[in-house]
C-alpha cells in the first residue's frame, strides 16, 4: 500500500468512526431559542420584538422600503445618498447629533443601503432603549433636509467613491457586471449610481424619495435585546404612534428578463493590476423553495477550502490566487455569482473553461452523500451564527419581514434547508445551470 | 438574504455639517413636548459574567470553561503563552508562520484532508500570533464538541510540517503583511511602536516582511518545539458545556499531549520614550497625511489602568471628545482625531491619531502636543469625566456579544497576566474613578515627549517639518531611508 493510499484510507476511517451528519442530531429549529412577537401601529408601521435578557444590550433597526430598486432612471444613487442625509438632523437632533448620542451611551450605530431597503441600527446598553427610539422616530417623522447638506454629501459621496476605486481596482468591472445580468434598470444599477446622475440629484428628488418611501406604512421596526415587552411595546407607542402614515407604497416594478442565450462582454482596462472574469447565472425561473437548495448547491461549489471551485481551481490547477462566489438575492431577482482573478490571459481562459465543467458535473452527476453533508454542516453553523448577538438577530428579521417570509414559520427554515437531497440538487442545476441565464464579463488588462 | 453593504456614513464624518443654514423640515406630526429633548434613561442594569471554571490536567494543560447557556455554538480556543514578541530577533513572525502552519495536517494526514476533515463537522479554525500570545480557535455547532476536540487532538499533538504547505503558507502571510503597506493607519502605528521599542523584544512584531521570505521548516519546528507545550497553554472552551464533563473529555484526548520544560523569561517594561523624535513613512499617492502622537504608558494590571482609560476616553475616544472637537471642529485643520490605547502584557501604548491635510501637519501635530501638555493642568468639568465612564461602562457588555468575543476576552486575560474577575469587575473600577486622578495620571504619562509618526508623500516632509529637528525618513516598507535636518537631507 503506498503512502497516498495508507493517508486516504486514515481520513476515511477517522470520518466513518464518527457518526455521518445528516443524521444532524436534534432538530435544527432548537438553534431558534428566541420568542418573536409582532404587531402593527395605526399608522402601518410593522414592529417586530424579541427579548433576550442575557447581556444588557439592546438592538434596535429600523428598515424602510427605500433601496435602489425604487429609484428611477436618472436617479441612481439617491437611495443612498438619502441614508447619508438622515444623519444631517432633524428637528430635535442637531447634524450628526445621533451618532453623538448613540456613542455617548458606548453604543454603535451605523447604516446600510441594499437593493430593496435602507436599514438604520444601533446596539446601545438596555436602560437607553427610548435614547434610541427618539432619535428614530424624530428623523422618521421630522428630517431636515438642506439644500447646502444635500450638496455636501454628493461631493463627499463622489470622493469617497473615488478613494474605493483606489483600493478596490474591479469596482467598476462589478457594476458593469451587475447591468448585463440584471438588464432591468431598478435591479442592475449599482447602489452608489454614477457620478453624473449622484450630482445631478436635487431638493426635489430628495424630498420625494423621503415623503414617498420613509413613513411608517413603509418601515419595520425591529428590537431585540434585554427589554420588557410591555414597557417596549408604550415607548414604541410613544415615539412612533403620532407619525403620520404616507399615501399607499405600491411595490416595486417585476423583473423582466429576456435574454435568448448566454451572454459574453469583454472589459478592457489598462488600469487594472491583472486579469480575471465575472461569471454568473441568473436563477430564474425560481420555484419556490428553489433557494433552499441553490443555497446549499452554493456551499457545495464554493464555500471552504475543500468545496469543489475552490479545490479545483485554487489547489489542483492552480489558475486562480483569488476567487470568490456569492449567491446574491435583490429581492425578486436571484443570481450565483463568480469573480476570479487570474495571473495571466491563459489562466484566466483555463480557469474559465475549469469553473464551466464543474457546473457541467453538477448537472452529470449526483453530489455524493458526505460532500452534502459537510455542506450543510457548514450551512448550519453559517446560519445560527447570522442569529449570534441582538443586532444579527434584529437585522435578520428585519431582512425576513422584507422577504414576506412569516415570522412564526421562521423556527423551521433550517430544516428546509437541511433536508436538500442530491436529486433535489441536480434537477435544480439543470433547469437552472443553462445558456439563457448565463452571463459571462471577461477582464483583460489593455 | 443576504446584504449589499455600503460604505458607511459614519466613515464619512467628514462630512459633519457645521451649521444647519435654512433647512425645511419635512411634514411631521406636531411636536409634542416630550420630543423636544433625549428621553431619561431607566435604570441601569449591570453586566453581569458568567463564572469561569478552571481544571488543571496532569500534563500541565488548563482547561477554562465558561458556560453560555442555550449557546447552540461551541469556541474552543487553544491559547500559548508565546507570540510575536518570542520569534527570533532576527527572523520576525516565525510566530506567525507557525500559528499558520497549524491545522495543515499531521503524519496521517495531509493539508488537504485535515481541511476536510474540518468542514465536515461545520467548523471554522482560524490561528493568530498576537505580541504576547497565539490563539488556534475552531468554532463549531455544540452538538459537535467530540469531534471538534479530536480535530484539535490531531493538529496539536501530532502535527507535520511539511514544505509544500510552508511553500504555500509563507507567501500568503508574505502578502498579508504587504496589504497593511496599503493602509497608511496600519504603517503608522506600526512605525510609532517601532520606534517606541527601540532594543526591547516587542521590536520584532513591528519589523517589515522582508524576513518572512527566508523563514524555513527549521524555524517553525524550533518555534513550535519551544513553546507549544501543554504547560504554556490553556484550553478555553465557551459554550452551553459542562465544565467537569468536558475536562474529562479534554484530559482523555489531549493527555497525551507531552510536557517538556519552556524556557521564557519575563520581559521587563519597555521605558517610555523621552527623546524628540519625528518618523516619516513614505507613502506614495497619498491624499491625505496621518499623523501618530504617542507614547508608552502603564501595563494593563497597574492601579493606573482605569483613570487612564477614562483620560483617553475625555482626550480622543469619540467624535465628543477634545480632540475631535478641537482639531476638526474648532481649528478644522483635521478630518478626523481620535486617541487610541492598545495593552501588551508589560506596558501599554497610547496615542493620537489624526487623518489631516497636507499643509495642516505642522499645525495639527502641534495642537495635538499641546492638547496633551495641558491636560494635567487644564480644568476638566466632572461631566466630562462622567460621560466617559458612562461611555466605557456601557460599551463593556458589547465585548461579550458573541462566544468567539467572549473567548478573546478570556485569551487576553490569561495571556496577560491578569486576575479572571478582570472584566467581572471592570465596571465597578470604572465607577470608582474621581475627577482627581484623571489629572494624576496625565502628568504622570502626558508629560515626557512622545514620538511623532507622519505617514504620507514623503515631499511634504521638508516644508511641514523643517521646525522639528531631525526627521527620520522610512519607505513605505519601514525601511529607514535617510534624515532631513531642517527639512532637507543632510
Amino acid at each position: 500500500m503506498n503512502k497516498t493510499t495508507t493517508t486516504l484510507l486514515t481520513a476515511v476511517l477517522l470520518l466513518s468512526a464518527w457518526p455521518l451528519a445528516g443524521q444532524t442530531r436534534g432538530p435544527a429549529s432548537a438553534a431558534w431559542t428566541f420568542p418573536v412577537e409582532e404587531y402593527r401601529l395605526r399608522n402601518g408601521l410593522r414592529v417586530i420584538l424579541s427579548a433576550d435578557n442575557s447581556l444588557p444590550l439592546v438592538s434596535v433597526v429600523l428598515a424602510y422600503g427605500a433601496g435602489s430598486v425604487r429609484e428611477q432612471p436618472g436617479q441612481a444613487g439617491l437611495a443612498f445618498l438619502m441614508e447619508n442625509l438622515m444623519f444631517q438632523g432633524s428637528e430635535n437632533v442637531g447634524p450628526l447629533q445621533h451618532v453623538g448620542y448613540i456613542q455617548k451611551t458606548g453604543g454603535i450605530v451605523n447604516a446600510e443601503t441594499t437593493p430593496d431597503k435602507s436599514l438604520y441600527y444601533q446596539t446601545l446598553p438596555s436602560n437607553q432603549l427610548a435614547l434610541a427610539l427618539w432619535l428614530e422616530s424624530d428623523r422618521m417623522g421630522s428630517l431636515l433636509l438642506s439644500t447646502r447638506d444635500r450638496e455636501r454629501r454628493q461631493d463627499e459621496l463622489l470622493e469617497e467613491y473615488r478613494s474605493r476605486l483606489g483600493l478596490e481596482p474591479y469596482l467598476e468591472s462589478y457594476a458593469l457586471f451587475d447591468t448585463l445580468l440584471y438588464p432591468d434598470f431598478a435591479y442592475g444599477h449599482p447602489l452608489i449610481g454614477s457620478r453624473g446622475n449622484l450630482k445631478a440629484l436635487t431638493d426635489a428628488d430628495v424630498k420625494s424619495f423621503h415623503a414617498a418611501y420613509y413613513v411608517p406604512n413603509n418601515a419595520v421596526l425591529t428590537i431585540v435585546g434585554d427589554i420588557q415587552v410591555a414597557r417596549t411595546k408604550e415607548l414604541v407607542a410613544r415615539y412612533f404612534d403620532s407619525i403620520p402614515p404616507g399615501e399607499g407604497v405600491i411595490p416595486p416594478p417585476p423583473p423582466q428578463f429576456r435574454q435568448e442565450g448566454e451572454i459574453s462582454r469583454l472589459m478592457e482596462d489598462a488600469s487594472l493590476p491583472s486579469p480575471g472574469f465575472h461569471l454568473g447565472y441568473r436563477l430564474s425561473p425560481l420555484r419556490p423553495g428553489d433557494m433552499y437548495a441553490m443555497k446549499i448547491l452554493q456551499y457545495v461549489l464554493s464555500r471552504g477550502k475543500s468545496s469543489r471551485l475552490y479545490t479545483r481551481i485554487m489547489k489542483k490547477d492552480l489558475t486562480a490566487y483569488n476567487f470568490g462566489a456569492i449567491l446574491e438575492e435583490r429581492r425578486g431577482v436571484e443570481a450565483l455569482k463568480i469573480f476570479a482573478l487570474n495571473s495571466t490571459d491563459v489562466m484566466a481562459d483555463r480557469c474559465q473553461k475549469a469553473v464551466l465543467s464543474e457546473f457541467d458535473k453538477l448537472k452529470g452527476s449526483l453530489i455524493p452523500l458526505e460532500e452534502l453533508e459537510r455542506a450543510r454542516h457548514l450551512f448550519k453553523t453559517d446560519y445560527i451564527r447570522l442569529l449570534t448577538t441582538n443586532m444579527d438577530r434584529a437585522l435578520f428579521l428585519a431582512d425576513a419581514a422584507f422577504a414576506d417570509i412569516r415570522l412564526d414559520a421562521l423556527p423551521a427554515e433550517l430544516d428546509k434547508y437541511l433536508r436538500v437531497s442530491p436529486q433535489n440538487l441536480i434537477i435544480l442545476a439543470n433547469r437552472l445551470f443553462v445558456p439563457a441565464n448565463k452571463v459571462i464579463l471577461n477582464i483583460r488588462v489593455r | 438574504m443576504s446584504r449589499a453593504p455600503c460604505p458607511s456614513p459614519l466613515l464619512a464624518v467628514v462630512a459633519a455639517a457645521l451649521a444647519l443654514a435654512v433647512a425645511a423640515p419635512v411634514p411631521a406630526a406636531a411636536q409634542a413636548r416630550f420630543r423636544r429633548t433625549p428621553p431619561i434613561p431607566d435604570s441601569f442594569r449591570e453586566l453581569k459574567l458568567p463564572e469561569i471554571e478552571s481544571f488543571p490536567l496532569p500534563n500541565g494543560l488548563t482547561v477554562a470553561v465558561t458556560r453560555r447557556p442555550g449557546s447552540p455554538l461551541l469556541t474552543l480556543q487553544i491559547v500559548i503563552m508565546a507570540g510575536e514578541s518570542d520569534s527570533p530577533p532576527d527572523m520576525p513572525y516565525v510566530a506567525s508562520l507557525t500559528a499558520r502552519m497549524i491545522g495543515r495536517g499531521t503524519k496521517d494526514l495531509s493539508s488537504d484532508e485535515m481541511e476536510r476533515l474540518i468542514e465536515s463537522i461545520g467548523g471554522d479554525f482560524s490561528a493568530t500570533a498576537f505580541m504576547d500570545y497565539t490563539v488556534l480557535t475552531l468554532h463549531v455547532l455544540a452538538e459537535q464538541l467530540d469531534r471538534a476536540l479530536d480535530v484539535l487532538r490531531l493538529m496539536i499533538v501530532g502535527p507535520e510540517f511539511r514544505e509544500m504547505d510552508l511553500a504555500t503558507a509563507r507567501p500568503n502571510l508574505f502578502y498579508d503583511l504587504k496589504a497593511r503597506e496599503r493602509d497608511p493607519e496600519a504603517m503608522g502605528r506600526r512605525q510609532l511602536e517601532h520606534a517606541l521599542f527601540e532594543n526591547h523584544p516587542y521590536q520584532t512584531a513591528t519589523q517589515g516582511k522582508g524576513r518572512v521570505s527566508y523563514i524555513t521548516l527549521r524555524d517553525v519546528r524550533a518555534f513550535f518545539n519551544k513553546f507549544y507545550a501543554p504547560n504554556n497553554a490553556v484550553l478555553v472552551v465557551s459554550g452551553d458545556v459542562d465544565g467537569p464533563i468536558v475536562a474529562r473529555k479534554v484530559g482523555r484526548l489531549l493527555g497525551p499531549w507531552i510536557r517538556r520544560d519552556v524556557v521564557k523569561t519575563a520581559l521587563p517594561a519597555p521605558p517610555a520614550n523621552d527623546k524628540r523624535r519625528v518618523c516619516f513613512v513614505d507613502f506614495p499617492g497619498a491624499e491625505d497625511a496621518v499623523i501618530f502622537v504617542g507614547n508608552l504608558v502603564m501595563a494593563p494590571r497597574s492601579p493606573d489602568y482605569y483613570p487612564f482609560l477614562v483620560l483617553n476616553q475625555v482626550l480622543g475616544g469619540t467624535m465628543n471628545s477634545r480632540l475631535f472637537m478641537n482639531l476638526r471642529e474648532t481649528k478644522g485643520v483635521a478630518y478626523t482625531a481620535f486617541s487610541e490605547v492598545a495593552f501588551y502584557r508589560t506596558c501599554g501604548v497610547f496615542w493620537a491619531k489624526a487623518r489631516i491635510m497636507p499643509e495642516a501637519i505642522r499645525a495639527a501635530i502641534g495642537e495635538i502636543i499641546r492638547e496633551f501638555q495641558a491636560f494635567p493642568s487644564e480644568r476638566i468639568e466632572p461631566a466630562e469625566i462622567e460621560e466617559a465612564k458612562s461611555f466605557l461602562i456601557g460599551q463593556l457588555p458589547l465585548r461579550f456579544e458573541t462566544l468567539e468575543k467572549y473567548g478573546d476576552q478570556l485569551a487576553r486575560v490569561l495571556a496577560l497576566g491578569l486576575d479572571a474577575s478582570h472584566w467581572g469587575r471592570a465596571s465597578d473600577n470604572l465607577m470608582q474613578v474621581n475627577v482627581d486622578e484623571v489629572p494624576g495620571v496625565a502628568r504622570k504619562y502626558l508629560a515626557a515627549n512622545p514620538v511623532v509618526v507622519i505617514v504620507g508623500k514623503k515631499e511634504w516632509a521638508g516644508e511641514a517639518l523643517k521646525d522639528f529637528g531631525a526627521v527620520e525618513m522610512y519607505d513605505s516598507g519601514g525601511v529607514f531611508q535617510t534624515t532631513l535636518r531642517q527639512g532637507v537631507e543632510k
